[in-house]
């Protein structure tokens, strides 16, 4: 039986996963919405993913990834849990080792990777703000009962476009409303929507970037073909979306995993995990004034990872040994 | 007199020594906290930078416990730092509390000892210069304190925590210049390290270390900067670091070197100080760039800080004519530790893989 890699790319919207072979490529993919329930998302998800392999390979090496990383390193006992920031380079710069620059834009942030030579060398990610991300593009999708499949390719079709305040997302709501009121074609309107969202991308994440040639376009909002060309336009260059971009967070963490298993044995907890059940509880402790909010994990009654202490109080009090190796030290 | 100030991350040890030597009883208030934030934002005007908020937090907290004489940093060259106790003497006014607020202006040292400090204090300035000398002391063992932390977290990250308290009881106990010397040699031997992580120091195992370079109290209060120190040391990475109290100390006395030189270096790429400490930022980074060949620099600020932010694109620009990444933060009160967590991750993570490919290259 061959031996395959498993990547699991949990976001704030929408969950991931695939299951890749020795040379990348991918045999299974899985793309669904997070809908608020990581867990369940992500038994869902474990489920698809099995069929879809039907007992054909071994997992050799699980990695977890995106902003439930660590829930669901926890449930999937994954070998790995990293960052979103370095599964989308390790991934980028495996299919497309000549890229040099990674635009990303998923459900609830945005990022920029500079690659030279393959290898990550600088990133943002936005602070303060989450305008112009993949929800804010859901939201004025569902606000003009437009499919946010349709979005982009009405963007492709505007005559002229109209120029959309797009710093703060209620703003641009309010200036998508009044141009419409003004009689401006909606085709017209969602184009600028598009530009507004990349110069808002261009003026806080990727300012200051070295941004060179070849460019890369992942994460959900690569599939709206109106923000893409807003990209080429703005930077007068070819902007690639790889093949999987949707799950490309996914594939780097697997690729991760692949390295972190290199000569011993997966933990991966298997396919059935879906059927074991999971809970999540959140307290708030008195300890002191910080009143930090501590989350538990339980695994059938049984509580195996605790977070979110800025004290160490609560999450240093249960061994080491049930969890996952978040950091490797040098 | 029941004398407070607000909280300085490890050198408040220093501080309170200070005003303690000048015969006044020290009433401060609890750490920081979540509480003093919220506390500090509540009488704040919205977009005052994060050091003014939480300065105020700490003041209140402090009144509450029956501090009556407040004593602020003050000076008005730097940026609009020079003006928070007019503004904090204000929301103060309103809460109705009886106290008298000191700006401590720095910039005169003649002032200092012979004005200031003897007006408020009612001590003679030989007392004021003895005293001086041995915040100097002490200043020096709170900042060696944290060379030394974060030092040991790189290697030993428990280890260097279970020695955090005991190691602050030595700071706190020792008042006399002897008893200090003493203690610091006592903190050198509790860590026992050998050397720095900067490159292959020592025959240590090589590891990684960034310059943490900023504003001076982000860099300083620990808790405004959500433990950045201890968070690196997590992943395996030293911290350096230039800004301390004593080196503030020493630049008001015109005798700190690193001022200088950063003031020098600086001009590279900033050609006169646009304000606050951008000079100093910039300085700071060329020398752990090119003296200290750190891996990372690390630049924190708070949200809305004009100098930093300009400080900012000469840094990118370093980054780009060195090779050196360079990782900024800004910090306000909605600064989510996730968030972050995951930045802190990335950027040694990446740094980790430079390192490893350039060092598979070399052989």
């Amino acid at each position: 039986m061959s031996k395959v890699l498993l990547g699991i790319d949990v976001g704030s919207i929408s969950t991931k996963g695939v299951v890749i072979d020795p040379e990348f490529r991918v045999l299974a993919s899985s793309y669904l919405r997070t809908q608020g329930s990581p867990i369940k998302s992500i038994k869902l998800l474990l489920r698809e993913l099995g069929r879809q392999m039907d007992g054909k390979a071994v997992i050799a090496g699980a990695g977890t990834t995106g902003s439930a990383r660590r829930l669901a390193g926890v449930v999937v006992q994954a070998d790995i849990v990293k960052n979103e920031i370095i599964a989308h380079a390790v991934a980028a710069g495996q299919y497309y080792p000549e890229a040099c620059t990674v635009l990303e834009i998923g459900g609830q942030d945005s990022k920029i990777i500079i690659l030279r030579d393959g290898i990550p060398v600088d990133f943002a990610m936005n602070t303060v703000c989450a305008a112009g991300t993949g929800s804010f593009l859901d939201h004025q999708a569902a606000r003009l009962s437009i499919p946010i499949e349709q979005f982009g390719d009405m963007a492709l079709k505007a005559e002229s476009r109209v120029n959309i305040a797009g710093r703060c997302t209620v703003f641009a709501e309010s200036d998508m409303i009044h141009k419409a009121q003004l009689g401006i074609a909606t085709n017209d309107i969602i184009a600028g929507l598009c530009d507004a969202i990349v110069r808002n991308y261009m003026n806080t994440v990727a300012r200051g970037k070295d941004i060179r040639p070849k460019i890369l376009f992942q994460g959900g909002v690569a599939a709206n073909v109106g923000v893409r060309s807003a990209f080429e336009r703005t930077l007068e260059q070819k902007v690639v979306v790889p093949e999987h971009f949707l799950v490309m967070g996914a594939i780097g963490a697997a690729i991760l995993a692949g390295e972190e298993t290199e000569g011993r044995e997966s933990r991966f907890a298997g396919f059935e995990t879906a059927d074991v059940a999971f809970e999540t509880r959140a307290f708030e402790c008195d300890g002191c004034p910080n009143r930090c909010e501590v989350v538990e994990i339980v695994r059938e009654g049984e509580v195996i990872d605790r977070y979110g202490d800025r004290c160490g109080k609560w999450s240093e009090d249960l061994s080491k040994s049930s969890q996952p190796e978040t950091v490797s030290q040098t | 007199m029941k004398a407070t100030f607000p909280h300085f991350g490890y050198d408040t040890y220093a501080l309170k020594t200070f005003v303690e030597d000048l015969g006044a009883e020290v009433v401060l208030g609890p750490p920081a906290s979540k509480r003093t934030v919220e506390l500090g934002v509540e009488h704040s005007p919205e977009l005052i930078c994060m050091p003014f908020k939480i300065t105020l937090g700490n003041l209140i907290e402090a009144m509450e416990q029956g501090a009556d004489t407040l004593l602020m940093a003050a000076g008005a060259r730097k940026c609009r730092f020079g003006y928070y106790h007019y503004l904090q003497e204000q929301a103060l006014a309103r809460l109705g509390m009886r106290y008298k607020l000191v700006p401590v202006a720095q910039y005169s040292p003649y002032a200092f000892v012979f004005q200031l400090i003897p007006s408020v204090f009612h001590v003679s300035p030989v007392r004021v210069v003895r005293a001086i000398a041995i915040m100097l002391e002490k200043s020096l063992l709170t900042q060696e304190f944290r060379v030394l932390l974060n030092r040991k977290r790189a290697v030993d990250f428990r280890e260097a925590e279970r020695l955090k308290k005991p190691a602050l009881e030595m700071v706190e106990q020792a008042r006399s210049v002897k008893a200090i010397r003493r203690a610091r040699r006592g903190l050198d031997r509790m860590f026992s390290c050998n050397g720095s992580a900067a490159p292959g120091h020592n025959g240590r195992k090589p590891g990684l270390a960034v310059g943490l370079v900023g504003e001076i109290y982000m860099m300083i209060e620990q808790f405004a900067n959500q433990e950045i120190e201890k968070e690196l040391g997590r992943l395996g990475v030293e911290v350096l670091f230039e800004r301390s109290l004593h080196h503030h100390l020493l630049h008001l006395l015109r005798l700190d070197r690193s001022y200088f030189r950063s003031q020098r270096l600086a001009r590279r790429y900033l050609r006169e100080c646009p304000g606050g400490e951008a000079m100093r930022t910039v300085g700071e980074s060329i020398h752990f760039v090119e003296r200290k060949k750190v891996d990372g620099l690390v630049h924190i600020f708070p949200f809305t800080c004009m100098p930093e932010n300009i400080a900012l694109e000469a840094l990118q620009q370093l980054s780009e004519d060195s090779g050196v990444p360079v990782l900024s933060l800004s910090f306000d009160e909605h600064t989510s530790r996730t968030g972050l967590l995951t930045r802190l991750e990335a950027f040694v993570d990446l740094l980790k893989r430079k390192k490893r490919v350039q060092g598979s290259s070399r052989n």
